[in-house]
């Protein structure tokens, strides 16, 4: 088998060590990923998703265990190190792009992941052709507001602009950790589709952290599903296709965890009411 | 009388220019507050008289000037992340410390510059209004230099990290920057600009002084204030940038002169500073949006993002409120 992409080892993370409001947001998780292989996980909250997503990320450092990219031992390297490797995509708009600048401005911030920050120019007519065309594709009419704020855009179009960004430099994992969960159903459907579409066409090794039972079993080649800092179930392709939103429902309640989530119970009530 | 005003004015508010770039990429692009930018300006002039009054050309002396005041930048960047000190209080530490530094560095707490060659003995021998206007003259092309070589540098992909690095620290880090490598190059870059404009200004007044630089920081605030209410720049209009501050400075100074020329005594001028940042917030705060509602735009300080939970609006998130 060829050396994974993405491997964690026994990876464990505690918050406020010692003192009395201590949480273990990670128990142990071991998870080996393919070059190319597109795993979805689920778990209510607190199971440890968007820590193990901080934990590759290298948002967070592991209290113990080993983070592996590409058979390189990255535990210790920071986050802004390994966005070279990694690209993510965050739960709040907001979060992925910079208001104040323009829109050709956080294109080009991330055209240059990974790489050194020199005093060449940011925008050569080069370099705006092609992220001209990037986000042309996007069928937003982005490409002709390239100097606009980021700032004026809507949730779903910052989000969208947040992916290409992902895109550009050809990350080897992608992580879109919730990256849906602030976007109403129809612009969720569309940024859906543009993921499915990049993840395609990058062949990249991604991560996908998500609330929505439907997206979990629709995306991917694999899922995983978490509580209390575990992975409690790993699931190939071939298991998936047989699973419904309520089979998922199931393995997370099966495990005694209350499952909270609106748009979860929402999926379920529109599955079980009789047509 | 006007005629005074403005080239008094310009005279003693060119030498600022860059100590209020300096303000503005702290304030404004890093969104922190840096009172280092004090200390650093006296010790430039410092350093740049006494070697100026010891005969080294001037040019080298303001080189050295603003190197001592990058040094001051790199202390309080290393005191900050070290010590984990908020740049405010990193910076109010160094501020007192530069004051024994320069006083040092002076052994005196005043420098006479009279007889030594700075860089405007050679183009204005005599005082006068023609030697006022050629100081103003070459204080402009400095400036306008230095404020090319800034919006050039902005443009640059080192520069537009550090333009993104301010608002949204998880941002920048996800896109591959180090937001602690862009404040040691943010801090380091304005107090160099602030103790290079010292060294402008021991050689337009022909003295330092070992408190040159108290109220330079608020002075600053209110320039940058003025010229953002009048101009405004987005983050990714760097000619602009550079605008906002060269007006701001001179808009700033001119309140003081003006105030200066119609009877006010010199001690009330801090004052002054004060009542200048106080209007131009206050103008931004209420003016604008009152003006506003009779559509009569005047740009105003950029409005932070509120946080707005999921499921407030339909879908789409208000990204931050409109101006006005």
């Amino acid at each position: 088998m060829a050396e994974p992409m993405l491997r964690l080892d026994d990876v464990r993370l505690v918050y406020n060590r010692g003192r009395v409001d201590e949480v273990h947001a990670l128990r142990g998780v071991e998870l080996s990923l393919q070059p190319g292989e597109f795993v979805t996980v689920v778990g209510s909250n607190g199971a440890g998703k968007s820590s193990a997503v901080q934990v590759i990320s290298g948002g967070a450092r592991p209290s113990s265990g080993r983070v592996r990219l590409n058979g390189v031992d990255v535990t210790n390297w920071p986050d802004y190190r390994r966005a070279g490797l990694v690209a993510r995509v965050f739960d709040d708009p907001r979060i992925g792009s910079a208001p104040e600048l323009s829109i050709e401005d956080n294109l080009a911030l991330a055209l240059d992941r990974g790489r050194r920050r020199t005093l060449r120019f940011a925008l050569s007519g080069a370099r705006r052709r092609l992220l001209r065309e990037r986000v042309a594709r996007l069928g937003l009419g982005l490409e002709d507001r390239l100097h606009d704020r980021v700032g004026l855009l809507s949730a779903g179009q910052r989000q969208s602009l947040t992916m290409i960004m992902a895109g550009l430099t050809a990350p080897r994992v992608l992580l879109l950790d919730e990256h849906l969960a602030a976007l109403d159903p129809a612009t969720a459907q569309r940024v859906l589709a543009l993921t499915a579409e990049l993840v395609t066409e990058m062949g990249c090794t991604t991560v996908m952290v998500t609330h929505n039972m439907d997206h979990a079993l629709r995306m991917g080649d694999r899922l995983l599903v978490m509580s209390r800092g575990r992975i409690i179930h790993d699931i190939p392709h071939a298991g998936k296709s047989g699973l419904t939103v309520a089979g998922v429902v199931d393995l997370i309640t099966g495990s005694g965890d209350v499952v909270s989530d609106r748009s979860l119970l929402a999926d379920l009530e529109t599955q079980e009411a009789p047509k | 009388m006007l005629e005074n005003i403005l080239i008094d004015a310009l005279v003693t508010g060119l030498p600022l220019i860059p100590v209020f770039l300096g303000v503005y990429i702290v304030l404004r692009i890093r969104e922190d507050f840096d009172l280092t930018v004090e200390g650093s300006f006296a010790l430039g002039g410092s350093v740049a008289a006494i070697m100026i009054a010891a005969g080294i050309p001037p040019a080298l002396a303001m080189l050295a000037g603003a190197a001592s005041g990058a040094t001051a930048g790199l202390v309080t960047t290393l005191l900050s992340l070290a010590l984990r000190l908020p740049v405010l209080l990193a910076g109010l530490v160094m501020n007192m410390a530069l004051f024994s530094i320069t006083l040092r560095v002076l052994g005196m707490p005043t420098v006479s510059l009279s007889g030594a060659t700075t860089i405007f003995t050679a183009i204005a021998p005599a005082p006068g209004r023609a030697a006022d206007l050629a100081t103003s003259l070459v204080l402009a092309l400095i400036v306008v230099a230095i404020l090319t070589a800034f919006a050039v540098f902005l443009k640059t992909r080192l520069g537009l990290a550090l333009r993104a690095s301010g608002v949204n620290a998880r941002m920048v880090r996800s896109q591959g920057v180090s937001d602690r490598g862009m404040l040691a190059l943010s801090l380091i870059m304005s107090n160099a600009l602030s103790a290079f404009g010292g060294t402008l200004m021991v050689q337009m007044q022909g003295y330092a002084d070992v408190n040159m630089g108290s109220g330079i920081f608020v002075a600053g605030v209110g320039a940058v204030l003025l010229g953002v209410l009048f101009v405004n720049p987005s983050g990714s209009q760097v000619i602009r940038i550079a605008v906002a501050v060269l007006l701001g400075g001179l808009l700033y100074r001119l309140i003081l002169v003006a105030a200066l020329r119609f009877g006010l005594p010199a001690g009330d001028l801090r004052g002054v500073t004060a009542l200048t940042l106080v209007v131009a917030v206050a103008a931004q705060a209420y003016l604008a949006p009152a003006l506003d509602r009779y559509g009569i735009r005047l740009r105003g300080w950029r409005r932070r993002a509120r946080p707005s939970s999921p499921g407030e609006s339909h879908g789409v998130i208000p990204m931050e409120a409109s101006h006005g």
